[in-house]
């Protein structure tokens, strides 16, 4: 079963500027009231690494990570579903999805991934 | 507002320094600028100390009013400043406006951070509590991870090519091994770090494009300055290294909200804000020490303080124009690729650099030729608060 | 047969056959080259040498390590181990590293330790892989039991190989061990085992000759790293 991605977005009211992450103020005008929004459709990759000394909390090899704009222009970070980073290129699409990124406490956190498309 | 010198500095070795305490550190690089100040048993007004993560790894915390306490420098004013990565260049800067001001005399600024007291997991994770807690974090990223997206995104803008990058390390672990305070006391070879089909062990993947030798260690380590107003300067020891212009400026703290993530608009406007002040422009520079905690970042830096127009910092740096006796040399010192990276400390030791340049105090294979101009660019986050800071020799 | 002798072939373990470790040199990141390969029984008193300082470093588990390892290779050298070997890593013929292991039987092996003496320069990793080479190519063995001892060691053997977990017990009484197999291994090849054959003869007669050692004071700051602080 597809869980539904659980980002907000902020559309400042005033000027439209999208945030994503929550910021009190709009970047752009300083606006202080925000329509809520979902990140929609499929997204394109806009920037993309692997990290193969991981933090704490992180058992795996390596883990790809990567930022992606959706269809409604809400950008952000996820995880990406690749085997290696030779699959990916700047611009192409991805498939969103909300999934475990890591385990807290024996616990599933969930979070973004994004799975190439082409 | 008064000008405002520095009239004493030091630096213990960077390193890994399992037996020294991070008070040890901090107290140990203070003495060397007291003293190296002439100053004596006389007391400062203020401390101002810049360290990252004492609370997180040793567990410490009000580290200022320990520190005064040890030093014997009651009653003055101390405070710790926690700014990430710029904590150092932030606490200098706190000092700088204090004694600007005419509040007090002689401030001492010191800053030092012990990152080896934890493993690699724990340090990577350390450094990585500066990302967005809900919308990066959680994911894994670590600023060597947000170099790597930054990276790729220069090199498919500006044309930087992973040679470009390798000049920056060699040259950096080059002068490493020149500098009795660098963590990182070892020249790599060509061969085996990138032409050699070994190099994949030697040199790998660390966060794509970047490979391990493009990004700084994890160190231990402290550095100090002592500062006073200019007039009061002249009657002290040691050559006045006067600050004459700071910067100071932010970004977004996510790189997806920048307009264009490639475009560091906190270094440019800090580089702006410390040149206008000083009234000097970048070909004024004779030596600079960038924030390279990752080779891509000296030459981003070199483009946005304006030593070079974008797109040409790479290819200076492949033809040697930032080393010693080229166009502009940049970390004379090994940078924080070789002198290492003790995130409190950084902002202080790079100052530390400038001003034994340009007192002409450094051995001949490390001094840039009669400098009398000098900056500082100090990096936190990842580009999000950035300090810049031009200094020039009084004759 | 003298009543000493017949005791002594009680006590002796059987040796298993093991196919020589043809040596292979590797250049490092600093540019000079690291020759690998095999020690003879007869090298251990002189290699010792060079353990003996580790034994007092703290650091990273170098005592407990280098604590083992003196033990397996003494244990080697008085014939009180099943079927151990030990290879070497020597820069300008100086001992830079080495790693042991023994054949539990003839398709596992039991991987001992790796002991870096200069480091810095991945000399552990390009050793560790020496000895999993072979394990896997020379020995042709099925599969080969690691334990780490060291976060570092964790993370360079379980997590970049990476190495499956078992609950097959430590010879000492350390934590589990886990298994590389075949598969895994050749897997990771390409990525982190590296090196090329032959050795021309003057590095080889170099490293022969007489296996120099740093002195317990440059083996020490080496490892610590202090450089006299």
């Amino acid at each position: 079963m597809n869980k539904e991605i659980a980002i907000t977005a902020y559309k400042c009211k005033k000027c439209g500027k999208i945030h994503y992450p929550f910021h009190d103020r709009c970047l752009e005008c300083k606006g202080r009231e925000f329509e809520k929004m979902h990140p929609e459709g499929d997204a394109t990759l806009l920037a993309y690494t692997v990290i193969f000394n991981l933090p704490w909390g992180f058992d795996q090899r390596f883990l790809i990570l990567g930022v992606a704009e959706f269809e409604n222009h809400v950008k952000a970070m996820g995880q990406i579903k690749a085997d290696s980073v030779d699959q990916l290129k700047t611009g192409m699409k991805v498939k969103p999805s909300w999934e475990p990124i890591k385990k807290q406490y024996g616990e599933d956190v969930y979070g973004l991934k994004f799975e190439p498309m082409e | 507002m008064r000008d405002v010198a520095i009239i004493g500095a030091g630096m213990i070795p960077f390193g890994r320094r399992d037996e020294d305490t991070l008070m040890e550190m901090l107290a140990y690089a203070s003495l060397k600028a007291l003293d190296d100040a002439g100053l004596g048993d006389k007391t400062v007004d203020a401390v101002y100390v810049a360290n990252m993560g004492g609370g997180m790894l040793q567990h410490q915390s009000a580290i200022a009013s320990s520190l005064v306490d040890r030093l014997s420098l009651l009653p003055a004013a101390a405070e710790t400043i926690e700014n990430g990565p710029a904590s150092g260049a932030s606490a200098i800067k706190n000092g700088l406006l204090a004694v600007a001001s005419g509040y007090y005399d002689y401030v001492l600024v010191v800053g030092g951070e012990k990152m080896r007291e934890v493993t690699g997991w724990r340090a990577t994770d350390f450094v990585a509590t500066m990302t967005h807690p809900q919308a990066e974090y959680p994911y894994g990223i670590t600023l060597p991870g947000m170099a790597g997206m930054f990276t790729r995104l220069y090199m498919e803008k500006h044309g930087v090519t992973r040679e470009q990058l390798l000049a920056v390390s060699l040259k950096n672990q080059e002068m490493g091994t020149l500098n009795p305070y660098a963590h990182v006391e070892m020249a790599l070879d060509r061969g085996g770090i990138f032409d050699s089909p070994h190099s994949v062990v030697n040199n790998p993947v660390s966060a794509d494009p970047l490979h391990l030798y493009d990004l700084c260690p994890v160190s231990d380590g402290a550095a100090a300055i002592v500062i006073c107003p200019l007039e009061m300067a002249k009657k002290h020891n040691k050559t006045p290294i006067h600050i004459a212009g700071f910067g100071q400026a932010t970004d977004t703290q996510t790189l997806q909200e920048r307009e264009d993530p490639t475009d560091l608009k906190a270094v440019s406007l800090a580089a702006q804000k410390a040149f206008e002040m000083a009234k000097l422009k970048p070909s004024d520079i004779h030596v600079a020490e960038l924030h390279d905690a990752f080779t891509i970042l000296e030459i981003a830096e070199s483009e946005h303080v304006g030593f070079f127009k974008k797109g040409e910092g790479g290819k200076a740096a492949a033809a040697g124009k930032t080393r010693l006796g080229g166009q502009i040399p940049i970390n004379v010192s090994g940078g924080l690729k070789a002198r290492g990276h003790p995130v409190g400390a950084t902002g202080v030791a790079q100052m530390v650099d400038i001003v034994w340049q340009l007192r002409h105090e450094l051995p001949k294979n490390r001094q840039v030729k009669n400098a009398q101009n000098g900056l500082t660019v100090n990096f936190g986050g990842f580009g999000n608060n950035v300090l810049a800071f031009v200094l020039k020799r009084v004759e | 047969m003298a009543m000493d002798m017949e005791l002594e072939m009680v006590l002796r373990p059987p040796q298993l056959p093991m196919p020589p470790y043809p040596p292979k040199m590797v250049t490092l990141a600093n540019g000079k080259v690291m020759v690998i390969r095999q020690a003879v029984r007869e090298d251990v008193p002189a290699i010792l040498k060079s353990v003996h300082p580790c034994l007092f470093i703290e650091r990273d588990y170098y005592d407990v390590v280098s604590a083992r390892v003196y033990g397996e290779l003494l244990a080697w050298y008085r014939y009180r181990v099943k079927s151990e070997y030990c290879l070497l890593g020597q820069v300008d013929g100086y001992l830079v590293g080495l790693v042991n292991g023994r054949l539990e039987n003839e398709k596992v092996g039991m991987s001992y330790h790796t002991l870096a003496i200069d480091r810095g320069l991945r000399i552990g990793s390009h050793l560790f892989a020496a000895k999993m080479e072979y394990h896997m190519e020379y020995l042709n063995q099925d599969q080969v039991l690691v334990v780490a001892e060291s976060p570092i060691g964790f993370r360079r053997w379980m997590v970049e190989y990476p190495l499956i977990e078992t609950r097959i017990p430590h010879e000492l009484g350390g934590g589990d061990s886990w298994v590389l197999t075949r598969e895994t291994y050749f897997n990771a090849k390409p990525r982190l085992v590296v090196g090329d054959r032959p050795v021309p003869q003057e590095l080889m007669d170099e490293a022969m000759l007489d296996i120099k050692f740093a002195d317990d004071d440059t083996i020490r700051e080496r490892i610590a790293g202090l450089k006299g602080r």
